[in-house]
């Protein structure tokens, strides 16, 4: 999920963005606030986050990553200087404590020998039907059009009188929301800290790197492959090892597919 | 004329730090000089990236890395000089294992401190490098290095000392004799001093010309008939030995090392310190790696949160209004004045 709103910023505007992180803790911070503070439901919690994350993504776009593009190290260690302020931002609204939200969706029930919680299920249909969303959206829509013209050849969209700027502005405002979106839904099973940043953003890029950078059914497997298969050796031997294998089987990939496993044919 | 300037803008720089340095520890200031033997250091490890960033432009997220197999290596020797380490001896560790044995004598500690980050960087630069892997993947790959290797660390508290690291170090010392903190700072300014020519004249030789088109043009330098691949492996390993001797020198000066020292942080901090120095120079390095460590030192301690704020911002405006850093600035400042 994380990754996906990754695939959407650094696949679709070729902007690394290290800023990633931050974006999912201020989703969860959103989800915290309205919640725990508020005493608001858990579903007006899901859309505000992704108000929030994407008003963000949208205030950095438009301020910082629109005025470097075609430089991606400048650009790079600015979202760097931006995920540094927003962490510290927190942590002076906030404090450093972690803070934890209610399980929206109480109890679990048995499959088998396995104990599965209601809320893991409720995620799961979520994040699917999310997906299923951002593929419509990216496929059907004229936005999506758009976004897709600008990706294969910005100049020849540019002529075709496709306003890109804007278009990047909404791109990164919802690969934003998105992050926000999967840090609402991480906030009942994770805590909520001004640093829980950091352990996303590797994940997302691993994932994204996983699953190819423009292709969101690449990164849907992908991340279900990182993860499964480092819950998976973990079984077998043990977390520290089986992230060390991942890791090399990541850097693997990347040697020999550095488009990802599912790419798709560019021309 | 102007080139000859904004040359000489360096050269004053270099020779203004290193008088600093080299006459700081007669102040007096015992708890400084200390401090800043520790910022000397860094420096070491800041010339490591420039070389590897800088002048050729691979961006290392997980520089550390390298950094942390030196201080490792020779923390372990030195905790296990006196029979097996306290913390080996607290989890049930009775033998020493056969790679303890093997980094035993100092000397050979040395060596592997400053072989092995160079190897690990050489084989990750073979693997990487030949294929047509972009820069953003190299930043991707050490990004996610750091974050295995600080979990490795952590998790083994056996042998490595897990989360707390392995501490209580004895400083430098020569063959039973341990060096004075001034003899230690001057031992430690001069290594520095000759980590700064050798790279001085590694970046002005034909090699460093090379990088420096690496970072320019790629292709171009292909099809001049030059393997890249083959340059940026080789960079990549003299940069990883530099950053191991570094780390190698980091455990007895500072006394003691955890996986904080090592991990995304810390490489995160060099990379800050490159770009508000200034890349592509030593002298912007150098620059920017004492002044961010003095003020850091100075500001953190009353205003934690403010002061790291403060520095994202500095990122920030530094990325737009001063591209080549600091030192970019100041030469561009005198420039103007002529």
């Amino acid at each position: 999920m994380a990754a996906l709103g990754m695939v959407v910023i650094c696949g679709l505007m070729n902007v690394i963005n290290l800023a990633h992180g931050e974006l999912i803790m201020i989703g969860a911070y959103t989800a915290y606030c309205i919640t725990q503070k508020a005493g608001m439901s858990f579903a007006v919690a899901l859309p505000a986050a992704f108000a929030v994350s994407a008003a963000v993504g949208a205030a950095m776009e438009l301020a910082v990553i629109r005025r470097l593009t075609g430089r991606p190290a400048e650009t790079m260690l600015a979202t760097f200087g931006i995920s540094v302020v927003l962490q510290q931002m927190a942590n002076l609204i906030f404090g450093a404590q972690s803070q934890y939200v209610a399980i929206p969706i109480p109890g679990n029930f048995s499959l088998g020998h396995v104990v599965v919680p209601y809320y893991n299920v409720f995620t799961i249909l979520f994040v699917t039907a999310v997906l299923a969303g951002t593929v419509l959206l990216m496929k059907k829509t004229r936005f999506g059009r758009r976004v897709r013209a600008i990706t294969q050849n910005r100049s020849m969209a540019e002529c075709l009188g496709i306003d890109s700027a804007h278009v990047d502005t909404m791109t990164f405002a919802f690969g934003s929301g998105l992050a926000g979106l999967a840090g609402a839904l991480a906030a009942p099973v994770k805590s909520v800290s001004p640093f829980m940043g950091g352990p996303y953003l590797i994940n997302s890029f691993l994932t994204s790197v996983v699953g190819g950078i423009a292709s969101f059914f690449g990164t849907t497997v992908g991340s279900l492959l990182v993860g499964e298969s480092t819950a998976l050796l973990g079984g077998l031997t043990n977390d520290v090892l089986a992230s060390i294998l991942v890791f090399l089987i990541i850097i693997a990939i990347i040697r020999f597919k550095p488009e990802g496993l599912f790419a798709k044919e560019r021309r | 004329m102007t080139k000859h300037w904004s040359l000489r803008v360096n050269r004053v720089l270099d020779l203004a730090i290193f008088l600093i340095l080299g006459f700081f520890p007669l102040a007096g200031l015992s708890f400084y000089t200390q401090l800043i033997e520790k910022y000397m250091v860094f420096l070491i490890f800041a010339w490591s990236l420039d070389i590897l960033w800088g002048y050729t432009g691979l961006m290392d997220l997980g520089h550390a890395v390298l950094f942390g197999m030196g201080g490792y290596t020779m923390a372990l020797c030195l905790s296990a000089q006196g029979g097996i380490p306290e913390f080996m001896e607290r989890c049930g560790v009775t033998v020493p294992p056969f790679w303890l044995k093997a980094i035993m004598n100092p000397f050979a500690a040395v060596l592997v401190g400053i072989l092995l980050p160079a190897l690990l960087a050489w084989l990750l630069g073979r693997f990487l490098f030949t294929s047509r892997v972009g820069g953003v993947f190299f930043s991707v790959i050490t990004l996610a290095l750091a974050q295995v290797f600080t979990l490795f660390l952590q998790s083994q508290q056996k042998y490595m000392g897990g989360f707390n690291g392995i501490g209580g170090l004895p400083g430098l010392s020569f063959f039973g004799h341990s060096l004075s903190l001034m003899e230690s700072y001057y031992f430690v300014f001069c290594v520095v001093f000759l980590v700064f020519a050798f790279c001085r004249v590694l970046m002005a030789s034909r090699f460093g010309l090379v990088l420096r088109s690496v970072r320019e043009n790629e292709t171009r330098l292909e099809f001049l008939g030059y393997d890249q691949a083959k340059f940026k492996t080789a960079v990549f390993a003299v940069s990883g030995a530099l950053a191991g001797l570094a780390g190698v020198l980091y455990a007895p000066v500072n006394g003691m090392i955890a996986p904080n020292d090592v991990g995304i942080e810390f490489s995160t901090t060099a990379i800050v310190w490159l770009a508000i120095g200034g890349r592509g120079n030593l002298t912007g390095a150098a620059l920017g790696s004492l002044l961010i460590n003095v003020l850091g030192n100075a500001l953190s301690e009353q205003f934690g949160a403010f002061w790291q704020l403060l520095l994202g911002i500095v990122i920030i405006v530094v990325v737009f209004f001063m591209p080549d850093g600091v030192v970019g600035a100041l030469r561009k400042a005198v420039k103007e004045h002529e």
